[in-house]
């Protein structure tokens, strides 16, 4: 199967003097998992919505295996939307949402419910066909606002925040089911969300958005391990972020911190001020005066017990405050407040970012809440 | 008893209570004192004499069956009526819709002024139809058709109000997932928007419906003779002449329209939104109704 490959070419959308979708460029292969991750205001759900064809770019082509369908109508488009409020027909049964759109395919009464019956079968809403959408939960409006876009079988399947109404324990049980769906019909799926917990679990690959823009674009692994800025470090995940100066050095570079030099593995775009960046669960504590590259000695200024690992605030030698999560796992030590220790960065999880500093200092006060609010 | 209340804040609110009742029974007195005089066996409109159905019905030339002046109004009431609920809300509903979709430059405006017909003076615009038709637009000229021109024109007014309230429920994203399913625009509108709409569509024809029969003052001024008559006309005219019981009947069968109308219209939007949360059903048609009394 090798349809449902969509190319976005310099995509651009304006309301008034607004620019919400800034010259996207990208292409999802056929029956990729793709999500469009960002806080609100990013142009995700505009760029969505001018792929389901509710708005029209004002620049740009969209293409769907290959031929441009800007110009073509929502209801000619091969795509299908599932929306975050669900947008049942109220005055229809389970089973006739369902089957609406068949309706306009040149379809037999047969194959018509044959269809209906093993999409609601596939989404686990059989029972339900009779009743009315009003009578139902929050988690089967949603599955059958799924059966209906998928009962098409369009080779592109988008959703925007799908899981957005839900509570957070059937989040995680729905999450688990798009997917194994997703892979049973290998339908192109693209997932609009803020929620980057879905979107490190369901994607094959992430699109970090703001502004209008894509900041990266790769798969999970890659966005979490190595962020090109502070704003995608802190969007998935939290990140300590310190202001350095970077030397070419080997196939890495030295970091300059305050009065020490350490190694990173990471090659920034270009040498000389910039920020570095380390997770909090690279960051290890060890005895004070341990020796070795990437070590530096600090002092607890705080710990903050958070169940299944502690989130240890550091005061390193330099003045900067850095963060270590702290595993409770029985074996590491309890650290209290005054305890002298030694920080030790690992160059292969010290990176240098591609920020311009200035940049990447606002973004990090911006992004604090963002970072504090992950770590709760 | 108020400052029990005042001391003890889970007490019943019984004075309260209180108004709420005497306001209720007051406004019911006079409604119920006519209805009484409908009844009433003599031909006195202001001392009992016993009861009797024979100012409805009786063979007398006096009772609304027997007076064919009176029959002609009541059957011109109920064509007008007609008329109106059937032009108004067809129209209301498509400037509903498109005020609703409408913007940019000029939409505010126009909301603004789709809706001033609710508040302008009823004599103020009365007159000022009448001004039209006599003067500039002389080939309609007064009668029936002036009248259901007039009728139409301030009862959309609630069909609009009534109908966008509606809209603004259901909101755009039905109407954007029916395309995304495949349904040309008008499939949309007639598969689900329509249908969405029936309860206020419903409501919609009803509330015109009482509207249009309880109106005297667009009626009066854009009436050109006898066969224009419309009952509220021949009871003002007929109250200053020689009234009988017989106005009173024509009134209670003028209110039981109204009231089967407005039971209807209820009963319709409660059938159609059935199983919908909330209380809009009644909140809407009690909306209409207080603006119905305009």
């Amino acid at each position: 199967m090798s349809e449902g490959d969509i190319r976005l070419e310099g995509l651009v959308k304006r309301y008034g003097d607004v620019l919400a979708v800034d010259g996207i460029d990208l292409h999802v292969p056929p029956g990729e998992f793709f999500t469009m991750l960002g806080p609100s205001g990013c142009g995700k759900t505009t760029t969505l919505r001018m792929i389901a064809g509710f708005e029209r770019p004002d620049e740009g082509e969209i293409l769907l295996d290959g031929s441009d369908m800007s110009s073509t109508p929502p209801h000619k488009r091969r795509v299908n939307t599932v929306f975050q409020n669900y947008a049942l027909f109220t005055h229809k049964t389970v089973a006739e949402n369902v089957g609406f759109g068949l309706r306009y395919q040149k379809i037999s009464k047969d194959e018509t419910k044959r269809r209906v019956d093993a999409v609601m079968e596939m989404v686990q809403i059989s029972e339900l066909g009779e009743r009315r959408t009003s009578e139902l939960s929050g988690g089967q409006q949603q599955r059958v606002a799924l059966a209906r876009a998928l009962v098409l079988e369009a080779p592109v399947l988008l959703l925007d925040e799908p899981l957005g109404a839900l509570d957070a324990r059937l989040r995680i049980d729905l999450q688990v089911e798009l997917k194994r769906i997703q892979e049973q019909l290998e339908v192109t799926f693209i997932y609009v969300t803020h929620d980057q917990d879905e979107a490190l679990t369901m994607s094959d690959r992430v699109a970090v958005m703001k502004g209008g823009r894509i900041e990266q674009c790769d798969v999970p692994q890659k966005l979490y391990e190595e962020p090109n800025t502070a704003f995608v470090a802190n969007f998935l995940g939290s990140a300590n972020l310190l202001s350095v100066e970077a030397r070419a050095a080997g196939a890495g570079c030295d970091v300059i911190l305050g009065n020490f030099t350490l190694k990173s593995e990471s090659r920034p775009e270009q040498a000389g001020v910039g920020t570095a960046m380390i997770r909090p669960e690279y960051v290890k504590l060890e005895p004070h005066g341990s020796e070795g590259e990437n070590r530096l000695p600090g002092m607890v200024e705080e710990v903050v017990y958070m169940g299944f690992h502690q989130d240890v605030r550091v005061r390193l030698a330099n003045g900067d405050l850095i963060r270590a999560d702290v595993p409770n796992d029985g074996d590491s030590p309890e650290y209290e407040q005054g305890n002298a220790v030694s920080v030790h960065l690992r160059a292969a999880n010290l990176r240098v970012l591609d920020d311009y500093p200035d940049e990447a200092v606002d973004e990090a006060a911006e992004s604090d809440d963002i970072a504090a609010s992950t770590a709760e | 008893m108020s400052t029990a209340s005042l001391r003890n804040p889970w007490s019943k609110p019984r004075f309260l209570v209180g108004i709420t009742w005497i306001y209720i029974l007051w406004s019911l007195l006079p409604v119920l004192l006519a209805i009484r005089f409908a009844f009433n066996s003599g031909r006195s409109r202001t001392s009992l004499q016993g009861w009797s159905t024979k100012w409805f019905f009786g063979d007398n030339s006096f009772s609304v069956f027997g007076d064919p002046t009176l029959q002609d109004a009541l059957t011109h009431s109920l064509v007008l009526a007609g008329l109106a609920m059937l032009i108004a809300t067809p129209l209301g509903i498509m400037l509903a819709i498109g005020l609703q979709r409408w913007r940019g430059r000029g939409s505010g405006p126009a909301n603004v002024i789709a809706l001033l017909p609710l508040v302008t003076p009823e004599l103020v615009f009365a007159v000022g139809l009448f001004l039209l038709f006599t003067t500039a637009m002389t080939t309609i000229g007064l009668g029936t058709t002036a009248q259901v021109i007039g009728h139409v024109t301030f009862s959309m007014s609630f069909v609009v109000v009534i109908v966008r309230g509606r809209l603004i429920t259901i909101g755009p994203d039905v109407e954007e997932a029916a395309a995304d399913l495949g349904a040309p625009p008008l499939a949309v509108i007639w598969r689900v928007l329509l249908p969405l709409l029936a309860p206020a569509v419903a409501a919609s024809l009803l509330i015109v419906f009482a509207l249009s029969i309880d109106d005297f003052v667009v009626s009066q001024y854009l009436a050109s003779g006898a066969d224009t008559t419309t009952v509220p006309m021949r009871i003002y005219a007929q109250a200053r002449a020689a009234p009988t019981p017989a106005l009173n009947a024509l009134a209670t069968l003028m209110l039981a329209f109204t009231l089967i109308a407005l039971g209807l219209a209820y009963g319709v939007f409660k059938f159609f939104s059935r199983g919908e949360k909330g209380g809009s059903a009644i909140e809407q048609i009690a909306s209409i109704d207080s603006g119905g009394g305009r």
